[in-house]
């Protein structure tokens, strides 16, 4: 009894540091964000004062967080359709042993070893209008002479940052398909082949993988900002903005500290729904091992 | 032995802790200003160690630098002051930046030292005043004119600079017939647009209507907004910028500008630091001053003015006062920061002489100009600041679109206002 008692001590003692950091790193910015998102304060000094909802109501009349809120789902939809399927398609080319898949893999894997400053530099000399990668090959396909700026024109800046963002991600996706398709021991995977199983049944081994890619693919593009902040900021004139982008500007360009917790309170909501999402359908896919 | 040893250890282990609860400054001659700016790398870090080191044998006091580069300092000063985590220096840009940093109380007011230090008959263009009172040492500034490469207007035959608008877009004509792009823009982190902006509008409506647009009692919807923008649409229409500002850094206009690329680009004039840096000099530069378009308007020039300021809970605030004194008392000093970062010093006592050709020739346009206006980041509150330079690249991108932008902005500048 006394053992045991000296045990749960020990343990709620060995949690204390854990616990601390993390409340002192998350639980109290978050407390304060949303206490912040009811005042006006701008970031300097200690003049602001309580407004109540004014801030979450300022929502619904700036054109400029709907343009972030539609960027944002266009980033959700793309993470949950581009890395996800490439991921797919290499993990079973790199799964069907073609000769150097392990140099094949730690290829694609290498991008997510990268950091996000790293990766956003390099795509932003492949976008480059006059020498970089892009426009040097299309030119040389062509025979054209394009200074196509992809940055820098609301049509594309977005979708050039989805795609840096995507070729990142795909490392990772296509490792969770591999150790989704490897848990299966080889000699059951040769089996399934000698009796005639398709690709189509060998995707369905991957399911409770997919679960996993599609989740943090999507947690992942809420925090899609680094490779942004790099790329455009957002830009140009703020029509490559998402939620995360659009709470920075707000909050340290424009001083409006008050307005910009509102949204990340949003931000915040939004994020939390997902993962509860996701920890229903992981529960899901564990009853159905069980 | 052991107990001894235990009280050693707790003896100074109690020294210690004392000297580390008494303030810095006590505890050290001298003491040390920390201080975070945003001259970096092009910007002339090097000249401002050589001037710390000058200041620490001086006085003493050591000077704690944590620079951080010029895009990234507007957020990162701005991240330091929500964290109550402010140095005692810091540079800011005098102007409604400061004037908004003053309204939220976060700096120390220095009308004392001031004073003490005689800085009215010291100090040049400096004479802001924030809500009555002196918070901001003007240590250098400068002026946006239209720096152009000789030899490419050489080339195109045009031996005689632009007076009038007319003149201006002849020369532009001028230039494309010699397959010259006329100007270059680097807007991708927007400012750089804004020198166009303000000039046009100083020089149709004149430096005081543009007053009250800054201030918010004029709109972003009148007459005199749309005419100086149909000005600059003309430009953009007529093919005289060079190809998709918005990509490029003002760095990379200026790169195109001395590769030949283009003739002339509208920047301050610390892009003679850049290029003296780049072995493109003097000789091979010059400016012109943006044209008269109206008769009988002021003749305006424009330009930012980098300042120091202390912040209100300074851990150090005499040693700042003396740091602050120093950058712009002594006129060695500011001769030499004046020269490594291609800056006009605030400091009167210096002598033109010093200025290179180019530079004595921008001191000349200032003083015969019969107003200085801050560029319009600096002049406008930075939340309105914020709205009308993306709509200043928004319409870079579509200058079509120019009636639709002007709403937008006045609609966006006035909620900005209000807060």
């Amino acid at each position: 009894m006394n053992l045991e008692r000296d045990k749960t001590l020990w343990r709620l003692a060995m949690l204390i540091p854990p616990l601390a950091v993390f409340g002192v790193l998350v639980v109290w910015p978050l407390f304060s964000s949303f206490y912040y998102s009811f005042t006006n304060w701008n970031g300097f000094g200690a003049n602001y004062r309580y407004v109540g909802l004014d801030n979450f109501l300022q929502i619904f009349d700036d054109p400029l967080f709907m343009r972030a809120i539609v960027n944002t789902v266009i980033w959700m939809l793309a993470a949950v359709i581009l890395p996800t399927g490439l991921g797919l398609v290499l993990a079973l080319l790199i799964d069907s042993q073609v000769p150097g898949a392990s140099v094949f893999k730690s290829i694609f894997y290498l991008p997510i070893c990268l950091s996000a400053i790293v990766v956003g530099q390099i795509w932003v000399w492949i976008y480059q209008p006059d020498w970089g990668l892009l426009n040097t090959a299309i030119n040389l396909v062509t025979g054209g002479d394009s200074h196509f700026a992809w940055l820098a024109k609301p049509g594309t800046a977005l979708y050039a940052v989805i795609a840096a963002w995507s070729w990142q991600q795909t490392g990772l996706a296509m490792v969770i398909f591999l150790a989704g398709l490897t848990a299966i021991p080889s000699d059951l995977v040769e089996v399934c082949h000698i009796e005639g199983a398709s690709t189509g049944q060998r995707i369905r081994q991957v399911r409770p993988a997919t679960v996993v890619v599609v989740a943090l693919g999507v947690i992942n593009s809420l925090k899609g900002f680094d490779v942004l902040y790099i790329m455009t900021g957002g830009g140009p004139f703020n029509t490559s903005d998402t939620l995360a982008m659009h709470m920075y500007n707000e909050s340290f360009k424009k001083y409006h500290m008050g307005y910009g917790s509102a949204i990340s309170v949003v931000l915040f909501l939004i994020a939390l729904a997902i993962i509860f999402a996701y920890f229903r359908q992981l529960r899901k896919v564990d009853q159905i091992y069980e | 032995m052991f107990k001894t040893t235990r009280r050693a250890l707790m003896a100074s282990a109690l020294a210690s802790g004392l000297l580390a609860a008494l303030p810095a400054h006590e505890a050290f001659a001298g003491g040390e200003v920390t201080i975070s700016h945003y001259f970096t790398g092009d910007l002339g870090l090097d000249g401002l160690k050589q001037i710390f080191a000058e200041f620490n044998k001086e006085t003493g006091i050591t000077v704690k630098d944590s620079p951080i580069g010029h895009e990234d300092f507007k957020t990162g000063i701005l991240v330091r002051a929500a964290g109550g985590n402010l140095p005692d220096v810091f540079s800011y840009w005098a102007g409604a930046r400061t004037q908004f940093v003053v309204n939220s109380n976060s700096l120390h007011p220095i009308d004392d030292m001031w004073k003490a230090a005689g800085l009215d008959a010291i100090v040049a263009n400096g004479a802001t005043l924030y809500n009555g009172h002196r918070y901001l040492v003007p240590f250098g500034y400068h002026y946006a004119g239209m720096f152009y490469n000789k030899k490419v207007m050489q080339k195109a035959g045009i031996t005689e600079m632009p007076k009038t608008w007319d003149e201006f877009k002849a020369m532009c004509d001028k230039l494309k017939a010699a397959g010259v792009a006329p100007i270059a823009l680097g807007s991708k982190n927007r400012w750089p647009a804004q020198f166009w902006f303000d000039y046009l509008l100083l020089r149709t409506a004149g430096p005081d209507y543009r007053a009250k647009l800054m201030a918010g009692t004029a709109s972003y919807t009148d007459p005199e907004v749309l005419e100086a923008m149909d000005l600059w649409k003309q430009l953009l229409d007529a093919g005289d910028f060079a190809k998709t500002p918005n990509a490029y850094d003002w760095t990379d206009a200026a790169d195109q500008v001395q590769r030949g690329e283009a003739a002339m680009t509208l920047m301050g004039t610390w892009i003679t630091g850049y290029w003296n840096n780049n072995k493109f000099t003097d000789a091979d530069y010059d400016f012109f001053e943006f044209p008269t378009v109206k008769d009988g308007v002021p003749r305006a020039a424009v330009g930012p003015v980098d300042g120091l300021v202390i912040s209100a809970n300074a851990k150090n605030a005499e040693g700042a006062e003396k740091l602050l004194e120093f950058m712009i008392s002594k006129p060695d000093v500011q001769a030499k920061w004046a020269s490594i970062q291609g800056a006009l010093s605030a400091n009167v006592n210096v002598d033109a002489k010093s200025y290179t050709p180019v530079m004595q020739h921008a001191l000349d346009v200032v003083k015969n100009a019969q107003a200085f206006a801050f560029n319009y980041d600096l002049a406008t509150p930075p939340p309105v600041a914020e709205v009308g330079l993306s709509a200043f690249a928004q319409f870079i991108d579509n200058p079509g679109d120019v009636k639709s932008i002007l709403d937008q902005t006045q609609a966006a500048a006035a909620a900005a206002f209000k807060q």
